[in-house]
């Protein structure tokens, strides 16, 4: 640690600070602040990707404790104010084990890089008028993914004030994602409005509704991160098939590529979590990937405008729609299982509870 | 929806078990063919006919899309609040968009290269002062975050006003710790903090507290770093944050028009939040204060004189003064767009002596 020069206390208090009429005057110069124990940061050698949180965070910045031990908004790496913390905050999370994913700042940085807008970045101008019904379908879908975006969001942004200010990265990262859940909500409802049709049928709201009750941090990554982002990110991968227009496939295209952060946070916290967590944690994850399973098929077998939706939009017939629904929820199942495996949780196709199973092999 | 095609689609084979009602009967209103305009598909392009309603109140507690067909079964979450005036704000669409249209990077968009070596006390102010901000801009990000579950999607423009506010805090928290790090002194000593923000109970005392005070006086303060800004990087970051806090005091000044237009009994209960805020930005002591003392405060005026000799400290604290003056005239400008201009009488008396004479 280095100490910072300063002028010597007496001399410094010499200095007469100037009396302004009406106001206090300002006290003599102290800096005891400058003189606090904290590291000095060599100056970084920034390169193309610039100035990025990995740079920044050099040293003992970049070390992240298994236990937070400040309970307000002291920033890591500073000096806190023991004298004087303030009113102790609502975080609820303090252990690392509970929210962290080693790739937050890259995928923070990236996430920043790869926004897009969806007012001036989708060729709106593209979208010609379709047949009736295939353009319903479209609408039914688009307004089904908007319709789980808000809910993503505003459950995501509600567990912010868990967090505690020690995991910044998880922090920023996941204002990202808040973001990018806001951009596909705009997205899909712009969507919806733009070639004569409107929006379609609610969702039934288990998915959502569980979402909304998750008690835990990784429990509700589980549900959005890991299971939804998944299935969403397996009918962008559709794109091609579901839509009609360059618009179209630009929007499936650029929700995807922010779909695949949300999943590699997914990823690499439920990893985390069960390396560095014991045997209740696994016993925990499995209840969650259960219940969200549950909700899950129970939403896929009540939405009939979403299935039959799904039917129109993605073949020519009635018969190859349905074939090609059931192509769709099986890379649904797909990349779920492997995201699941990324995250060391393997063996998890034989455990997929049977209303799921039977939603997407009878879809 | 031609009834032919329904028929056909259920001649086919394979289409006996189709129902197909939403599409026969679709309880949304259908037909719109929204245009792009000269700023792209906007929100307020797409606000229009059904989809446009807002109502003044919702028993929608199930998260439908405001405009989206419901269904009889679907779940109920009640915990949404049912009245606009809960959290509207005029021009949540407006300035969603414009925060889409302006992000910018702490990574890329500050030329950190050419981030000259300052003299040490310059360079430790500005490391103090960043320690500060970097440690309550994220309040801010956690502040509006915990209302968003509560907003009906009735009124989902202003979740996602939220979402960008959210994003914006997050790169004022990431850039000012970028910038304490990024020459030679690091993070310093930390204050007190801004958690007490997060003790409002409703959107209208945290639109109050937050957006009105706190980020308000924050934003003239960033206005104003071209004064104490020592480099062109400096100026730049300050100038980025600045256009930031701006969109999100322009939300919360038009959420409380709306209330005050709306709900006109609440002046007395909103003029006791203000109460509390001020009796924290007026005791001089803290470092939201500015003029008075504390770390940031000093920093402030290391930065301002350019150093910390006699004179120099003397030049600082005037012109922290003059930032104080502007940055609580600039809040009574609010108070008076908003509907309480009436607040020059009752203010905190530190800030009212502060006050230029009303203008006529």
């Amino acid at each position: 640690m280095a100490e910072t020069d300063t002028q010597p206390q007496e001399e410094q208090k010499a200095q007469a600070a100037p009396q302004i009429p009406g106001i206090p005057a300002p006290p003599a110069l102290d800096m005891s602040w400058a003189k606090v124990p904290t590291y000095r940061p060599p100056r970084p050698k920034i390169g193309d990707e610039g100035f990025t949180l990995r740079l920044a965070d050099a040293g003992p910045y970049a070390w992240v404790p298994d236990h937070w031990p400040y309970e307000n908004d002291t920033p890591r790496g500073s000096f806190p104010a023991k004298e004087n913390m303030g009113l102790p905050a609502p975080y609820t999370i303090y252990d690392k084990v509970e929210v962290w994913a080693d790739n937050c700042a890259d995928l923070y940085e990236l996430g920043i890089k790869e926004q897009w807008k969806p007012a001036t970045q989708i060729s709106w101008s593209t979208i010609e008028p379709i047949a009736e019904h295939i353009e319903a379908a479209i609408d039914q879908i688009v307004s089904n993914i908007s319709e789980q975006s808000y809910n993503s969001a505003q459950t995501l942004m509600g567990r912010l004030k868990e967090i505690s200010y020690g995991f910044h990265e998880v922090k920023l990262y996941l204002s990202t994602q808040t973001f990018d859940h806001a951009r596909h909500l705009e997205a899909f409802r712009k969507r919806a409005l733009a070639n004569g049709g409107g929006l379609g049928v609610q969702t039934p709201g288990f998915f959502n509704r569980t979402c909304y009750a998750a008690f835990k941090w990784t429990e509700w990554v589980i549900y959005v991160n890991i299971i939804r982002t998944s299935f969403l990110l397996a009918i962008c991968e559709f794109g091609d098939r579901i839509g009609r227009s360059q618009a179209d496939r630009q929007l499936f295209d650029l929700t995807a590529n922010d779909l695949r952060r949300h999943l590699a946070y997914g990823i690499e916290h439920l990893r985390f979590y069960l390396q560095m967590g014991d045997d209740q944690k696994r016993r925990n994850v499995r209840i969650w990937l259960e219940r969200g399973e549950v909700m899950m098929a129970a939403d896929l077998r009540r939405d009939t405008p979403l299935r039959e939706a799904f039917i129109l939009a993605l073949g020519d017939t009635v018969e190859k729609g349905k074939a090609a629904l059931k192509e769709l929820r099986q890379a649904q199942l797909r990349k779920y299982l492997l995201a699941l495996e990324a995250a060391t949780y393997t063996g998890h196709e034989q455990r997929v509870v049977a209303p799921l199973k039977d939603v997407i092999e009878n879809p | 929806m031609d009834s032919k095609i329904i028929e056909e689609l259920r001649r086919e084979s394979a289409g006996e078990d189709l129902d197909l009602s939403w599409l026969e009967k679709p309880a949304a209103e259908r037909g719109l063919r929204v245009q792009p305009g000269k700023r792209g598909l906007t929100l307020e392009d797409i606000a229009t006919g059904s989809y446009g309603e807002l109502p003044d109140v919702t028993r929608n507690q199930s998260g439908r899309m405001r405009g989206a067909a419901p269904r009889t079964d679907a779940q109920n979450m009640q915990q949404h609040w049912p009245f606009r005036s809960a959290s509207w704000s005029e021009s949540a669409m407006l300035l969603y968009e414009e925060a889409v249209q302006r992000q910018w990077s702490s990574a890329t968009d500050i030329p950190w290269t050419d981030l000259p070596e300052l003299p040490e006390d310059l360079e430790l102010a500005m490391s103090q002062l960043c320690t500060f901000l970097t440690q309550v801009e994220f309040i801010a990000g956690d502040v509006p975050g915990q209302y968003a579950p509560n907003v009906s999607a009735e009124y989902f423009e202003i979740g996602m006003f939220l979402a960008s506010q959210i994003m914006d805090e997050a790169r004022h928290l990431d850039v000012f710790r970028k910038r304490a790090l990024a020459n030679g002194i690091g993070l310093l000593k930390a204050g007190p903090g801004a958690v007490g923000l997060l003790t409002a109970q409703d959107f209208t005392e945290m639109t109050s507290t937050l957006h009105l005070v706190g980020e308000g006086f924050v934003q003239s303060l960033f206005r104003m770093g071209e004064m104490f800004a020592q480099t062109e990087v400096d100026k730049r970051m300050f100038r980025l944050a600045a256009q930031d806090e701006s969109r999100h005091v322009a939300f919360g000044v038009m959420h409380m028009k709306y209330v005050l237009e709306h709900e006109p009994e609440r002046k007395e209960e909103i003029h006791t939040y203000l109460d509390r805020m001020e009796g924290q930005l007026g005791s001089g002591s803290t470092q939201a204060g500015l003029t008075g003392g504390g770390e940031t405060g000093e920093a402030l005026a290391i930065l301002l004189g350019g150093g910390t000799s006699e004179t120099q400290l003397r030049e600082g604290y005037n012109k922290l003064l003059a930032i104080r003056k502007r940055q609580v005239n600039e809040y009574m400008h609010r108070l008076e767009v908003v509907g309480l201009g009436d607040r020059r009488q009752r203010m905190n008396p530190m800030m009212q002596m502060l006050l230029d004479p009303p203008r006529n």
